[in-house]
């Protein structure tokens, strides 16, 4: 494993619709996930879990074809290495939702399997502490566990 | 194995876990495109994976196999714009903690859409929900520019 970067920032802090970028981005991921999450419980009863993941793969196509054709696929620093945690974080994400499948197949309950693995940033923010060496204010820290009250609350079913 | 679930629900919530931390590694090192294609590579060998070793229902509505298709189209944009949120300086744990509370908008769907009755727990949630995103989008300060892309 290679030595984790300290570095957070990676280009001069811009601006998007007023805010920061990475801001603007985290809020279009919530709408697109958002989105995703409401297709999903429309889609969900009418086709088990191993074919979803089929056709899910098949909905991300577009997608590789059209940013297959970014001018910033080149560039970078450490390619092969950024490239390998690229591919680690689809095998690893992929590979969770398998097991989250699984733990539903062999008898956990909805209820209770759904709002615990969505606590999964839990661990995100234990790493990222760990080795990014990423710190948060207070204000962060507090919206951080407010944040883990929610998705908990907003996951039960 | 009453309790595999356990393991199999542990298996999940580390490996989701992990996988912001290994976005952020992405995207110190590559373009937040470069780093969504090889996540993509990801998803397309487990499911030729599944493909070889599970039995696959094809049978499906054609309203849902076309959900099922959106569902992976806009999951996967996500995932671009979370590459981006990373990249452009968003710190992972503050970030990944951020976009997590994406249910508050699949719960207002519900809610507006699918006309489902709102709960009192999902009221508290999507309180909550919003004030945690306000707290969690300040910054101390201003993050500082370092090192531009090549």
């Amino acid at each position: 494993m290679s030595s984790p970067l300290t570095q957070s920032e990676k280009r001069p802090v811009t601006t998007l619709a007023g805010m920061p970028r990475w801001l603007a981005f985290s809020l279009l991921t919530i709408v697109c996930w958002g989105a995703w999450g409401a297709v999903s419980k429309v889609a969900s009863d009418g086709v088990d879990a191993n074919t979803n993941q089929i056709f899910f793969t098949l909905g991300l196509l577009p997608l590789i074809a059209l940013v297959m054709r970014s001018p910033r696929l080149r560039g970078g620093h450490q390619r092969s290495a950024g490239m390998a945690w690229a591919f680690v974080t689809g095998i690893l994400g992929g590979t969770g939702n398998i097991a989250f499948f699984y733990a539903l197949v062999v008898g956990g309950k909805a209820s209770i399997v759904v709002p615990v693995t969505a606590l999964f940033p839990l661990v995100t923010v234990t790493l990222a502490v760990s080795f990014l060496r990423e710190r948060l204010s207070g204000s962060q820290k507090l919206g951080l566990l407010l944040a883990l009250v929610a998705i908990y609350l907003l996951s039960m079913v | 194995m009453t309790y595999s679930w356990i393991l199999f629900a542990s298996i999940a919530l580390v490996f989701w876990g992990i996988t912001g931390v290994t976005q952020k590694l992405a995207t110190n090192r590559i373009s937040s495109e470069l780093s969504f294609l090889w996540f993509a590579y990801a998803m397309i060998a487990i499911s030729l994976v599944l493909m070889l070793t599970v039995t696959m229902h094809w049978h499906v509505r054609p309203l849902i196999f076309w959900l099922a298709l959106a569902g992976g189209t806009l999951n996967g944009l996500g995932a671009l714009t979370s590459f981006t949120a990373l990249e452009s300086g968003g710190k992972a744990s503050i970030v990944i903690s951020l976009i997590s509370l994406y249910p508050l908008l699949t719960v207002a769907f519900a809610v507006l859409v699918l006309h489902e009755k709102l709960t009192a727990r999902q009221g508290v949630g999507i309180a909550l929900a919003i004030v945690a995103a306000i707290l969690l989008s300040l910054e101390p300060k201003a993050p500082e520019a370092q090192g531009e892309r090549s």
